[in-house]
């Protein structure tokens, strides 16, 4: 019955679950997006859900780390150097 | 001699002009991807100093190569390069442990915890703390593709190219690691507790259908008797119209 109560573009709870994280990403096609989005609009608990996931990947974006500057601006500047031609052995 | 190099570019010979075109490439398809080299350098060896040799040594073979670089994807092509660089390190340093090139890259060490600062902690309270500890207890396999994809902010396919391994290996294993992540957040997230009431719910609904199922195959087996006990009667009321009419 619920078959001819859903439109063929529309997805379920269970379809939802499996691509959101590709959602949140970036990484899902723009049909499967649009149907995604189409989905969450009326679904409160898979928008929680992404939720849930966006706040673990912004938790551990902010822990990401990086060379001290003083790293980086040495490996610019050979960067450079081997660009100008001025590094021996390339 | 000289007056012919100063003249100009016209003097530029054909091994000085491909050198020129190279630095240019090199200018425009490495340099912009230093702080991702960094970043991943740093992922792959957990250490500035040998993340900066790492990086240094991309630089040099990317240097190398760079006139048969297409032009698409550096920063895939790069990372490529780094894998390979850091394969090789690792085995000049332990040679019995390359068995298998995965290795290489397996050389993040357990423990870490740079990068979070107190004041980050405070920020964003308790939150963080517990993702960092589920993050940390993820496998290896898992935490090396959440930590390229949400701390390095690689693409699938970077990731995929990073650890040699399919696009749904990556897939895979980060929405795993991912998925135990929040399975740690516990009964005080909204989204955990929505997840355990739909899991519940799932569970129910499985329940409900396996004993509708039941009752189904109950009914089933009930009209079953009954068209049983029909076609007795009907064959008794058969056999009685027989009887009556012999």
């Amino acid at each position: 019955m619920k078959r001819w109560l859903t439109r063929p573009d529309e997805m379920s709870c269970r379809q939802a679950a499996k691509v959101l994280q590709s959602f949140l990403d970036g990484e899902l096609d723009s049909d499967r997006s649009s149907s995604l989005e189409h989905h969450l609009e009326a679904c409160r608990d898979c928008g929680l859900e992404l939720e849930t996931y966006e706040e673990i990947k912004a938790a551990l974006s902010r822990r990401s780390f990086e060379l001290p500057p003083d790293v980086m601006q040495r490996l610019r500047r050979f960067g450079d150097e081997i660009a100008l031609g001025e590094v021996e052995g390339v | 001699m000289q007056t012919g190099y100063v003249e100009g570019v016209d003097s530029v010979d054909d091994s000085e002009r491909v050198h020129l075109e190279g630095a240019d490439r090199f200018a425009a398809y490495v340099l912009p991807e230093l702080d991702v080299l960094g970043r991943v350098a740093l992922s792959l060896t957990r250490s500035a100093p040998d993340a900066e040799d790492l990086v240094q040594e991309t630089l040099l073979r990317a240097y190398r190569a760079i006139d048969r670089f297409d032009g698409r994807y550096p920063r895939a092509w790069l990372l490529t390069i780094m894998r390979n660089a850091q394969v090789n390190r690792v085995r000049r340093k332990r040679p019995e442990l390359l068995r298998d090139p995965e290795d290489a890259v397996r050389t993040m060490s357990d423990t870490d915890g740079e990068g979070s600062t107190t004041e980050d902690r405070v920020m964003h309270g308790q939150f963080d703390s517990v993702v960092e500890v589920a993050f940390n207890e993820l496998p290896l396999k898992f935490r090396e593709v959440v930590e390229l994809v949400d701390l390095n902010q690689l693409s699938y396919q970077e990731a995929a190219d990073v650890l040699e391994v399919p696009v749904g290996t990556v897939m895979s294993r980060l929405h795993r690691g991912r998925k135990r992540i929040r399975d740690h957040l516990g009964d005080d997230h909204p989204a955990a507790r929505t997840a355990a009431t739909r899991d519940q719910r799932g569970r129910e609904a499985k329940a409900g259908k396996a004993k509708e199922g039941r009752g189904k195959a109950g009914k089933g087996r009930a009209r079953k008797a009954k068209a049983g006990d029909s076609a007795h009667t009907g064959s008794a009321h058969a056999e009685g119209r027989t009887e009556g009419r012999s």
